[in-house]
This record gives structure tokens, sequence and C-alpha cells, in this order.
């Protein structure tokens, strides 16, 4: 590695539902139970999430998809079990169909493996500018401490070879043990066997001997996993230097793949050494960012995982596919392999509209749209649609069985580059009003048939653009 | 062309009934209201409307369901579909085929089986239907109550205006023998129901219901056959609009309408001001307001005061949905164009009870809109003048 890879810009985000500790406590066990964790809504998941973040991270950097050269993505838990899940989150981000990266997953070590595999990419040449977006959004075993524990966000950051911030070093060491873990065609993740064998003899130990190593660095500031709420305090007790994954930790949870570059990033907002550890399946990585000045992006972090809404533990349940209603039948009318699917995932990840040569209608998708819904004509051209625009008139349905969510806002949209869609529109929606502005995010339309659905909603714009 | 017969069964949940019971039934009340006799064996041809034929349970409705269930197997038949105007594009055909000369005598049948699933099913068959992210959770409310957002915001329109859609048509619902409601609402049931797909209330939707209608018609020169009071069909027009509603040029009008109206009354060399009574698509209150100024009954965005004024109602300047409309009435879609018909033949016999009209000039207009996107509209205009 001749070059040092460099932080361009960070960004985050997190579910936006916050289930209280103590909710889960009440149904299973009674007890205490302190602090909440971010879960997400019905459209959200561990994918969505990484778009949410990719997107705050590309903003900051004043770039957008195109000009990055590879997408590095580490997740626990991909949201296809087997299938698209890389291809979709690039294309959904406007990387090129050349683009290259690679997905992690496997354990909440997949986030510092993604790291190091674009700082690399990077390092080596092979990549000029590469998008590392590390996300997790888990579905915890009934009854388990992960259900008060693990929590959905995620985290970006675009490296390059031109930024305030440098990894320079790094340190890897592995215990093949088993700790939090999830068997074959289970759905939920299970605890580790033993909580106190897990700290005592695994956890704490491999965790001493990293910030030992990083600690030579004199860190001002460290980002320190935390699977159980207690052992990031007992790693940090022999460590100078801040916590800066405490506020993390408190506002969303333990996020695991995305912990270790989360707690780092909100850490970047000034100048400074970074150290940053992420754990999981036996395995530990430490990294030291070294800071000459904000990070573009760091600042905002705080915001991107605050707030969210306290849900009841059963609409959490509701959301993670652990409470279904008898008889559910849930089919689309276009099965998600199908041709269908095949002819329209670029124009919908896109999103895609063929402008009219002619008279310049946008016509929007794409493959129904042989011609011109204005003049008649044939020629069009592939264009992006804009991401914002603002609300020609609206509906809220409020009659919608499940697996529908009630109420569901639908909205006919005037994009700013003129052309129309008519999309659902997700988040808070009170405010929803003939033109009002909106913007366009990714977020899951379906899960059905056991795969996820993907494409554009709505989301009314905050007007402060984050 | 001329009607010679027209006549439906009792619409309504209809839970006892089987499709080709309802066929039967509808068969029969046309054939009965003959004036000088039927012999069902003068059939030369049979066009049947059932539009959700692959949704409701009628996987295997084709064209020869019908003549099997009338004791007719062997005849030619057809089915049509075409969206909401299935029932109206099948009277439209039929008359055309009796134009051409083909055929001398034509029964146009209408048959919607549409209780047979749960509502909660059928939502859902439509929610997730058609285009993955562009229709998902389309249901067939969220088709029109975009153009009642609109059309509230450009004009003024008011929950009030709708409310008084549903009350006039319910009050005439409550004359009709036929209807699937036959109770008065008042504007504060309607303002007070529950939110369907804001802005529309329960009570600005029409309801789930089974149904069959049927007319007979036949050539001109064979019309004193069967009768010595023909109605005629006067004109009929068809228009197409763009399928998604991201794709409509205006969302306080039905371009479909319009443009099928324009055509309809060029062909009937009629205007507006020449119709008596008008049975129009009023699936949704917003529906009938759109559908009384696209006709051109009321000037655009004068709809809602219009009728809250009393100008469509019994005995009003121009009365719209006698027959208590989609609204009251029912919505068979397939045979709710065909009984619609049947409305505008009896209005224009004098036959038509306590709910009859003034007839003056001796035309009726009758309407359909639907499909996805309302992308398609049928208008067809009888006339007691030969």
């Amino acid at each position: 590695m001749t070059e040092p890879a460099r932080i361009v810009a960070v960004g985050a985000a997190s579910g936006s539902l916050r289930l209280a500790a103590e909710d889960v406590a009440a149904a299973w066990h009674g007890g205490a139970a302190r602090g909440q964790v971010a879960a997400c809504a019905p459209d959200e998941d561990t994918l969505t999430l990484a778009w949410d973040a990719a997107v705050a991270a590309l903003d900051a950097a004043g770039l957008d998809g195109s000009s990055i050269d590879g997408l590095w993505w580490g997740t626990s838990r991909p949201p296809f079990g087997e299938g698209p899940s890389h291809a979709v989150l690039a294309n959904a981000l406007g990387l090129g169909t050349t683009s290259a990266g690679a997905l992690h997953a496997g354990s909440a070590h997949a986030g510092a493996e993604a790291l190091l595999a674009a700082a690399d990419a990077v390092g080596a040449g092979t990549a000029r500018r590469a998008l590392v977006v590390v996300s997790d959004a888990i579905v915890p075993g009934l009854g388990t401490d992960l259900e008060r524990r693990a929590g959905a966000a995620a985290a970006a950051a675009v490296l390059g070879a031109d930024g305030p911030a440098t990894i320079t070093a790094r340190v890897t060491r592995t215990r093949p043990a088993l700790d939090r873990y999830r068997g074959a065609g289970e759905s939920g993740t299970r605890d580790p066997y033993d909580a106190r064998l897990f700290r005592e003899e695994i956890f704490l130990p491999v965790l001493r001997e990293i910030t030992e190593h990083l600690a030579a660095f004199v860190p001002r500031t460290w980002s320190l996993p935390d699977p159980d709420g207690r052992s990031a305090r007992a790693v940090a007790r022999g460590l100078d230097g801040t916590v800066g994954s405490e506020a993390v930790v408190a506002a969303v949870g333990d996020a695991g793949a995305a912990a270790a570059l989360l707690g780092a990033a909100t850490s970047l907002d000034a100048a400074g050494i970074v150290a940053s550890v992420g754990y999981g399946g036996g395995r530990a990585t430490g990294v030291v960012f070294d800071a000459l000045g904000p990070v573009p992006g760091a600042a905002a972090i705080p915001a991107a995982l605050d707030g969210g809404r306290r849900a009841p533990y059963a609409e959490v349940l509701r959301v993670r596919g652990q409470l279904v209603a008898a008889g559910e039948k849930v089919e689309m009318g276009v099965p998600p392999g199908s041709a269908m699917f095949t002819r329209g995932s670029v124009e919908m990840l896109g999103p895609l509209g063929a402008r009219c040569i002619e008279c310049g209608t946008i016509n929007t998708p794409p493959s129904i749209h042989p011609h011109c819904i204005r003049c008649g004509a044939e020629k069009f051209e592939d264009v992006a649609l804009s991401g914002r625009g603002s609300v020609h008139t609206f509906v809220i349905n409020e009659t919608m069985p499940a697996p529908f969510v009630a109420p569901l806002p639908l909205a006919v949209i005037d994009l700013d580059d003129g052309a129309r869609v008519m999309l659902q529109v997700t988040g808070e929606a009170d405010d929803l009003a003939i033109g009002a502005p909106v913007e366009l995010v990714l977020r899951r339309y379906a899960h059905e048939r056991g795969v996820p659905v993907y494409g554009f909603k709505a989301r009314l714009a905050t007007g402060s653009g984050a | 062309m001329a009607v010679v017969g027209a006549g439906l069964i009792e619409f309504g949940e209809l839970f006892e009934q089987s499709y080709e019971q309802m066929a039967a039934g509808a068969f029969r009340a046309a054939a009965g209201n003959v004036d000088r006799g039927f012999d069902p064996t003068q059939i030369d041809a049979a066009f049947v409307a059932t539009q959700r034929g692959t949704l409701w349970g009628q996987e295997g409705i084709g064209g020869n369901t019908v003549p099997s269930a009338i004791g007719l197997s062997g005849i030619p038949c057809t089915r049509i579909e075409n969206a909401c105007p299935s029932g109206s594009d099948a009277f439209r055909i039929g008359a055309m085929a009796v134009a051409s000369g083909v055929h001398d005598v034509v029964l146009v049948i209408g048959v919607e089986k549409m209780r047979d699933k749960s509502t909660e099913e059928g939502l859902l068959s439509r929610a997730a239907a058609g285009h993955p992210i562009y229709t998902r959770g389309e249901t067939a409310p969220v088709l029109f109550a975009p153009f009642a957002t609109r059309h509230m915001h450009d004009f003024g329109t008011t929950p009030e205006m709708l409310a008084s859609v549903a009350v006039k048509n319910h009050h005439n619902g409550t004359l009709d023998p036929y209807a699937h409601f036959r109770n008065e609402v008042t504007p504060d049931q309607v303002l007070g129901s529950p939110m369907v797909c804001e802005p529309l209330r329960l009570l600005d939707c029409c309801p789930q219901t089974d149904g069959a209608a049927a007319t007979i018609l036949v050539a001109a020169d064979r019309a004193d056959e069967f009768t010595d009071q023909p109605v005629w069909v006067a004109g009929f027009g068809v228009a197409t609009d763009h399928p998604y509603l991201h794709e409509k040029s205006t969302f306080v009008g039905l371009e479909a309408t319009t443009q099928a109206a324009k055509r309809a009354y060029a062909m009937a060399e009629l205007e507006s001001d020449d119709i008596d009574m008008a049975e129009v698509h009023d699936c949704f209150t917003i529906t009938e307001l759109l559908d009384i100024e696209d006709l051109g009954f009321v000037e655009k965005g004068k709809g809602g005061p219009a009728t809250l004024e009393g100008e469509t109602k019994l005995g009003g300047r121009l009365p719209v949905n006698t027959s208590g409309g989609l609204l009251a009435k029912g919505h068979p879609i397939g045979a709710t164009g065909v009984a619609q018909l049947t409305e505008c033949w009896w209005q224009l016999r004098g036959e038509a009870g306590e709910r009859q009209v003034e007839i003056r000039r001796g035309n009726a207009l009758q309407h359909n809109v639907g499909g996805r996107g309302s992308g398609v509209s049928v208008v067809n205009i009888l006339t007691t003048n030969a």
C-alpha cells in the first residue's frame, strides 16, 4: 500500500422507530431495563438504511453515485439470504454497471471487513473513489437479550485519495468461539450460550489485546463495541481518551456491523486521532483514523441517529415478521423473479424516465412507454429522474389489509425536471398537501415470497435538506 | 337499432345465486318486458359483459357460459371486457352488430359476481396487482380520490358538495325496487362515515354488489314485431386515456369521458342541452361531479354547487342517476352499464314509476368510465325520436 486511503466524507442513518428496553422486558420477564434501540419501519431494512447513510455521505462529499468506482458493504445479514443484495444497493445509489466492490456478511465483523477492503482498493489504486457502507437491522430471536440491545442503523464513508482523515493503522485478532449466532434455517439471532463465558473468556481478552495496540497511537476518542451493554465500559476503564460510541449506543443500541464505523464517524467532527474497534463472529479489528480537520458529514450524524417514534413492542414484532395474522395472504400479482421485474429493475431503482426526443416529455417508467404519452413519438433518451419535486395531488388510503399498513398516503408528484410519478409517501405525512416539497428515498415496498422488493417512495422534504 | 326489451334482477349481496342463475334472471326479466312477447330462439347472437373474470371466482367465464345458462347453447356469443364500461361497451358492440346487418336480434347481457370472494381479498388483489411500484396500494378509491383532492383545491368543492351526491342518489335508490341500498342517508351521515381514502368517506363509495341486467336490440325495420313503443339507439362514443394516474393531463376531469361524450353527441346530432335525464358513473361521489362537468351538463368546476342546489335531483333541471346510481343501486361491474340503459329505457317509455322524470325532448344519456387510470369511457344515447 503506497498511498493511505483518506476519508472524504461520512454519513449515517437509523431506523425510524425506537423500541424501549422496558417494553421488551415487560413482555418477557418484567425486571428493570433501561435504554432503547432503533428499529425499522415496515418499509425499512438493512438495505434501505445503507442507502440512506450512503446518500448522506455522498451529499456531504458533494458527489453522486456515478463518480464512485465501487461499493463495499458490510452487514451481518443481507436482505436476500442469497441473491442480488449488493447489485440492488449499488444500482439504487446510481453506481455504474461497471462498479466494483464486495458484500461482506455473516457476522457483525462484516463492517470492519468492508472498510478495510475498500481502503485496500483505494490504496492499491484499483478504485479511485470507494464507498463503504455498513448497516445492520437484524431480527433478534424472541426473548433474547438482543431484543434490548441490537439496533437498526447504518454508517457510510466515501474513501479517496484526498480528504481530511487518513486510516493510519489496523490490527486484527481472531478467536474462533461461538458468540451471538444464527443457525441455518433460523430467522432470529441468538444470544451467546453463556453471557459470562463470552465476556470473560472471549470478548474482553480479545478487545484488550487490540486496544493495547491502538493505545500506542494515543487516540483522543474511541469507538468500542458493546454487545451486552456493559463490556464497552469494562474495556474503556483501562484507556485514556473519551468513548465516542457511548452516545451512539444510547441513541440506537448496538448497531452490530455498523457500530464501529458509526462510532468513529460521529467522532470525526474535529481534528484528532480516533480509534475504532469492530467485533463479531470471533474476530476483532481495530482501525486508527487521523483527522487533520472535521470530516464532512460527521457533525450531522447525531441528528441522523436522534429522534424516531417510540413504537409498541407488538408493532416492532409485526415489522420484523415475528407477529403474523392468521390466514394472511401476501401475494403480489407479479412474482419478484418474473420477467416484469427483470425488465423493470433498473428503471425502478434508478429511477429512470424516458425523455421524448420530439417534445421533451419525460415518460415514466420507460419500459411501458414505447410511444410518448404527449406526442406519440417513439424516440427517447433514458434520463435519471430528479430526486426532488412537489405534490400535485394526493390521497391517504385508510383501507389497506395486511401486508399493507394504513394509513397509506399516495401522491402524484411533479419532479423538478418536469417528470411526473405517482408513489407511496413514507414517513411523517401530517403536512402532506398540494404543493408540498418532497424528496425520493429508497424504501422496501414489499417482502413477499421470501424476498424484498425495493423502489422509491416520496418523503416530505424537511426544508433543511437533512 | 331499437331496444325492445330490457330488465334486471334485484341487485345486492346475492350469496344464494350463482353467476348462471343471475344471468338467467336478467335474461328472463328483459324477455318478459318485451311488449308483444319474445321467443328466445329469435336471438341471433349475444354479447356478455363480465369484467373481473379472473379475480372473482369467474375464471372460466367465456362466450359459452351464458348461452348454456339461458337455454340457448349453440348461439354465437362473445364475452366483452372493457373495465367499468364493459356493459355499456357490450351494448355498443351489440348495436353495431345489428347496424351492420349481420344480426337482426341481439341479446346484450351484463353479469358480475362481486361477493363470492371476501372484500379483503378483493382489495388485496387490486392493491398488489399491476406494476410493483407505480400502482402498489392502488385500490379502487385511489383511482378517484386524487381527483377529489385536486377538484377541491382548484374549485373550492367541499365535502358537503360531495355528500350531496350520495344523499341524492340514496334517495333515488329508495324509489328503485332493484337497488342494493334502499335507505335515505343524511349529509351528516355521509360526512360522519369512516374515512376510506381521504378525502373520500365510506358513503362516498359505491358498495360491492352482485347483479345482472339484459337488453334486447333489434334491427329498426323489425322493431314493430316486438313493440309499438321502441327506444332507438341515437348514438354512442368510446374513448381511452392513459392507464396510469401519473400520466393524466388533468386531475379535475376525465379526458376519456369528454372525448366519448363528444363522439356520442356528434353521432346522435344532439347537444348536452337536449338530454332529459342521465345515468352516469358514480362509483364515488366525486366521479359524478366530474361526469356532469365532462358530459357538458354544467360548467367545469360547477358540479359541486349544481348538485348541492338540486339541479340534478328528481324534478331538477336535469335529473341524474334516477335509479340510485352506483352509490345506491350498486356496481356489479359488467352489469352496471346494461342496468343504467334499462333505467334510461324505462324513463323514456314513462315506466319508471315514482322516480319518473319529465321527458320533454325524448333523449337519455348513459355513461361509464373506469379501468386503470379511469382510462376508458363509453357514452350511449337513447331516444324516442325515430
